[in-house]
């Protein structure tokens, strides 16, 4: 039967997959499959996103890891044959595909930013960052599916065709694994959301202490904006949420406006703001490597610079 | 008292890459090469985990033969034997071949309770090897753990998602990939590097292995990422402060 | 390069970086402006065995080669030389006449803290009116009953205010020609009659502690005496030759450190806008750089490993102080030239290099001295 499939453990992630297979399916001339867990009637919804069909897996138990679907959706690909495979990028989501891929015994592009169907060798090439995000590498699957994970908020979710219908097809099979999930610690809800702020504010190592947050905070708040910081701030020092940093390995942000301060500007946390609409860093250190990606900078300590510059800000505001 | 594989791998120094001028290539040509920055986290697990609940802890790395300078820097970091899998063959592995040749040498040889495994490697960064792995070997699998516990036959093991951490129970033996903030790495003393030339090295090579590993993903090429944006610099003075809110009225952030 | 490294030897300089940039790095600006000992980067080096490198194990070395020995301290002293320098002192002046010249009772009781780290040691030679005059001192030592009295003040005593273990040499017969009648001993800060005299400030190396150490009436059983009678002189010099390979170790970590520096901050400053390593005047600066610190690392890793064999190296060791002291010296200027007015402010580290890097043509033999050594050794 073939098609596109795709699979992801969120809502939102969804919908980017449906948009980006729908538009690959539409390429390749096949169909486009989603597997869903999730027995909410949301397939009304997911029909109007462009799946032509759910394929629905069966309910997991309680204290049953995702993980446990990996047989289960391995026979099914084995027997269905799909020509591609999109995954969602989360944690869950990677390991299941690597772990899919495994049982297929086929290639599996991670954390894939853009792909592209070669129409003449029948093949979807695919793209990823290599070297800490200083390398592009275009990768090609030898064999079939043809797989790769796709991080959040890579595509857009697209528009909903109102009446657009699909079938759904429900497989069943045993779920058994010896893993349990004894316990779920949810993230305690500080509802920054960084990916959809406008303008961030992100702070750098060369912030001295964790009160000093405060300036990037006024700053942010004279402009409507959330702090977001690099990832030593958010995993060494604890200072910020950890969903609140920037980078390869964290949150890929395309706000109007990104401000960093104090921030050295490593590639690992830059390629996380490449689609900033326009960069500005304050750095004391004038050869400091953000300036490479930023649109204007101001060289100078951070600690004279933000408050005048929120201070400016705010008389800019009043008049 | 657990026997415990930590897999590290050898690669390129990233901050040694250049971009040829002029072109998007990448010039390799004088790069070093090192230990995963993440392996070290993995190394530094299994060390960890051995003062704790006693056990052994070895060495697992698949690479070319110039790899083999990677062996005595990881011995030097708590394994006490190192098994080097190798073949000049083996560079510029996909992840899908790696774990089949991990998987192969561990099957041939290696007895073990706990495999563990880097969040990624620096290389690559296609966190595929430790899942891939596991379900090669046929056992039970945990992924971006920051915490593990090692309890009667289980481990329990934190791993971080999305919307939290999820607390599993793993039956061993199982293989778990850790993430860099589940400890600070040792700088090895002088006695860690001289004790690591002593210890046992056991070389795996292809033959040994009596198999073939065919990539099943082809890179077509790698480019250069290009990010450069044209800087303008002002000062810190109030005639760059007021530039600066000229810029951000500009963006429409200041209304 | 005909000394090609061994893997061990790469991975234990390897480690030595790692070790310098996380303990040594983030406090080197600090230690230097405060003149603070840095006791607990010297409490990781014990830890980690770095205290007693060329001695064997059975006396709480690594066991190393004095080659490696000359690495690992250039690799240090490229962080910071002070503390290169607080360690090099430590093993080659403190622990090394021991290993060479104690009994087997004095290197239990002494050579083994001193290589695990948990004393300190040092050397006690230069008095107020002999520097490179050596046999000018006037410090005495005399036999009462089972001890000798010490007395004198030794001055620009390296780890004098934190060491435990000093070496101390002293005239035993005034009647003999003096470098015949001066004897060794190691004398520890608990001798009662030992005091730590005027503490100084010093334009490098800050962090490294010298001071005056008095000797008035000071006890000091005559087990504790090194070598034979009448050997003191002797001691003395060969421990010199040995010190000398670790002071130019210490002045190549400088050079290296200058380089690094100049070959970053030349490339990174933008003036006329193109990086100032564009001109020629900073390339040829740079070359000169390049080229003296290869010669520099040639002469010391030679007269390292001329010890190593056991063959003399008394004049190579001169050779490679003399060279190195100089090469860092002059090339830490021009590493302060390249940086221009930022070279000058403190917190750069050119500035510090430069200021370290003087004392290397004077302490342990100055630069005259090393030429007098050397000169002697071709026209005998």
């Amino acid at each position: 039967m073939a098609g596109v499939w795709i699979l992801a453990d969120n809502h939102d992630q969804i919908l980017e997959l449906l948009a980006a297979g729908r538009s690959l399916a539409d390429d390749i001339g096949m169909g486009l499959h989603l597997l869903l867990w999730d027995r909410e009637e949301k397939s009304g919804e997911y029909f109007s996103y462009g799946a032509d069909e759910i394929i629905l897996l069966p309910a997991l138990a309680d204290g049953q890891p995702l993980s446990v679907y990996i047989p289960l959706i391995a026979e099914e690909a084995a027997r269905e044959k799909p020509e591609v495979f999109l995954i969602g990028g989360s944690n869950r989501c990677k390991e299941l595909a690597a772990r899919i891929a495994t049982r297929l015994e086929t290639g599996l592009c991670s954390e894939c930013t853009a792909f592209h169907f070669n129409q003449d060798l029948k093949r979807l090439e695919m793209e990823r960052m290599i070297y800490g995000g200083v390398g592009v590498q275009t990768v090609a699957s030898t064999s079939k599916p043809q797989m790769a994970t796709i991080p959040p908020r890579t595509f857009s979710p697209g528009s909903p065709l109102e009446g657009r219908e699909g079938k759904t097809r429900e497989i069943t099979g045993a779920l058994e694994t010896p893993v349990r999930v004894l316990e779920k610690k949810a993230k305690s809800k500080e509802q920054v959301n960084i990916r959809e702020a406008k303008v961030v504010v992100c702070v750098g190592r060369g912030l001295e202490n964790e009160e000093d947050l405060q300036l990037a905070r006024e700053l942010a708040e004279v402009l409507g904006g959330e702090v977001a910081c690099t990832r030593p701030i958010a995993e060494e020092l604890h200072w910020l949420p950890e969903e609140t940093y920037i980078g390869l390995s964290g949150q890929v942000i395309k706000p109007h406006l990104y401000i960093g301060i104090g921030v050295s500007g490593q590639i690992q946390h830059t390629v996380g703001i490449r689609d900033a609409k326009t960069v500005i860093a304050i750095n004391r250190d004038e050869n400091a490597a953000i300036f490479e990606v930023a649109d204007y900078g101001i060289i100078g300590d951070l600690y004279e610079v933000v408050p005048q510059l929120t201070r400016a800000i705010k008389e800019k505001v009043k008049s | 008292m657990p026997r415990i594989i930590t897999c590290f791998k050898w690669v390129v120094d990233q901050a040694d890459i250049r971009v040829v001028p002029g072109t998007d290539e990448l010039s390799l040509d004088r790069v070093g090469y090192r230990i995963s920055e993440y392996d070290r986290n993995c190394l530094e697990e299994g060390a960890r985990l051995k003062e704790q609940y006693g056990g052994e802890v070895v060495g697992l790395t698949v690479g070319i033969p110039g790899a083999k300078k990677s062996i005595k820097d990881a011995l030097s970091r708590g394994p006490e034997k190192a098994y080097f899998v190798t073949d000049p063959s083996f560079s510029n592995l996909e992840p899908g071949q790696t774990a089949a040749i991990m998987a192969a040498a561990i099957s041939s040889q290696i007895e073990y309770d706990l495999i563990i495994c880097g969040e990624g490697s620096g290389d690559l960064y296609a966190q595929q090897v430790g899942p891939r792995l596991a379900e090669m070997l046929g056992i039970p699998c945990a992924v971006f753990v920051n915490k593990i516990e090692i309890k009667e036959k289980e481990a329990i093991v934190e791993c971080k998602v999305e919307d939290g951490v999820e607390v599993l129970a793993l039956p061993l033996p199982a293989l778990i990939t850790v993430l860099p903030d589940i400890n600070t790495p040792r700088v090895p003393g002088l006695k860690d590097t001289l004790a690591a030339g002593k210890k046992p090295v056991e070389e795996i090579t292809l033959q040994d292995l009596n198999k073939s590993f065919d990539p099943y993903l082809e890179t077509l090429n790698v480019r250069a990422t290009s990010m450069e944006r044209t800087c303008e610099k002002m000062d810190a003075g109030s005639e760059g402060i007021a530039k600066m809110v000229a810029v951000l009225t500009k963006a429409g952030v200041i209304s | 390069m005909i000394f090609k490294l061994t893997e061990e030897q790469e991975l234990i300089v390897a480690n030595m970086r790692e070790f310098a940039q996380k303990y040594v790095d983030p406090i080197a600006v600090e230690i230097d402006e405060e003149s603070r000992h840095p006791a607990e980067v010297m409490e990781k080096l014990a830890e980690d065995g770095w205290m007693g490198m060329p001695y064997p194990a059975e006396y709480g070395g690594a066991g190393l080669d004095f080659l490696t020995y000359a690495m690992v301290i250039e690799e240090l002293s490229r962080s910071c030389a002070a503390t290169g320098f607080t360690v090099s002192c430590h093993t080659g002046l403190g622990a090394g006449p021991i290993f060479e010249y104690g009994t087997e009772e004095q290197k239990q009781k002494y050579l083994i803290p001193l290589c695990k780290g948990e004393k300190l040691g040092g050397f006690a030679l230069t008095e107020p009116g002999a520097g490179t005059d050596v046999a000018a001192g006037s410090t005495t030592a005399v036999l009462d009953g089972d001890e000798y009295v010490l007395n004198g003040t030794k001055t620009f005593i390296s780890n004098g205010p934190v060491g435990d273990i000093f070496i101390v040499v002293a005239i035993t017969d005034k009647e003999l020609s003096a470098p015949k009648g001066m004897s060794a001993f190691i004398v520890t800060k608990d001798n009662p009659g030992f005091r730590v005299g005027e503490i100084f400030k010093k334009m490098g190396i800050r962090s490294s502690q010298t001071s005056e150490i008095i000797l008035k009436d000071c006890r000091v059983p005559k087990e504790d005496l090194l070598g034979k009678v009448g050997q003191g002189f002797r001691i003395a010099m060969q421990s010199l030759d040995n010190g000398r390979i670790g002071v130019a170790s210490q002045a190549l970590g400088i050079a290296q450190a200058s380089l690094d520096e100049s070959i970053k901050y030349s490339k990174e400053r933008i003036q006329f806008n193109k990086p100032i390593a564009r001109n020629q005047a900073i390339q040829w600066m740079i070359a000169d750089m390049v080229t003296d610190i290869a010669a520099a690392r040639f002469l010391t890793y030679n007269a390292a490993y001329l010890k190593d064999q056991g063959l003399p190296y008394s004049k190579e060791a001169s050779m490679a102080k003399l060279f190195t002291a100089e090469t860092a010296m002059r090339h830490s200027s021009k590493a302060v030239q390249i940086h221009g007015g930022y070279g000058y402010i403190k917190g750069f580290k050119v500035e510090r290099l430069m200021r370290d890097a003087k004392i290397t043509e004077i302490y342990e033999g100055t630069s005259e001295a090393q030429r007098m050594v050397i000169a002697a050794n071709v026209l005998r």
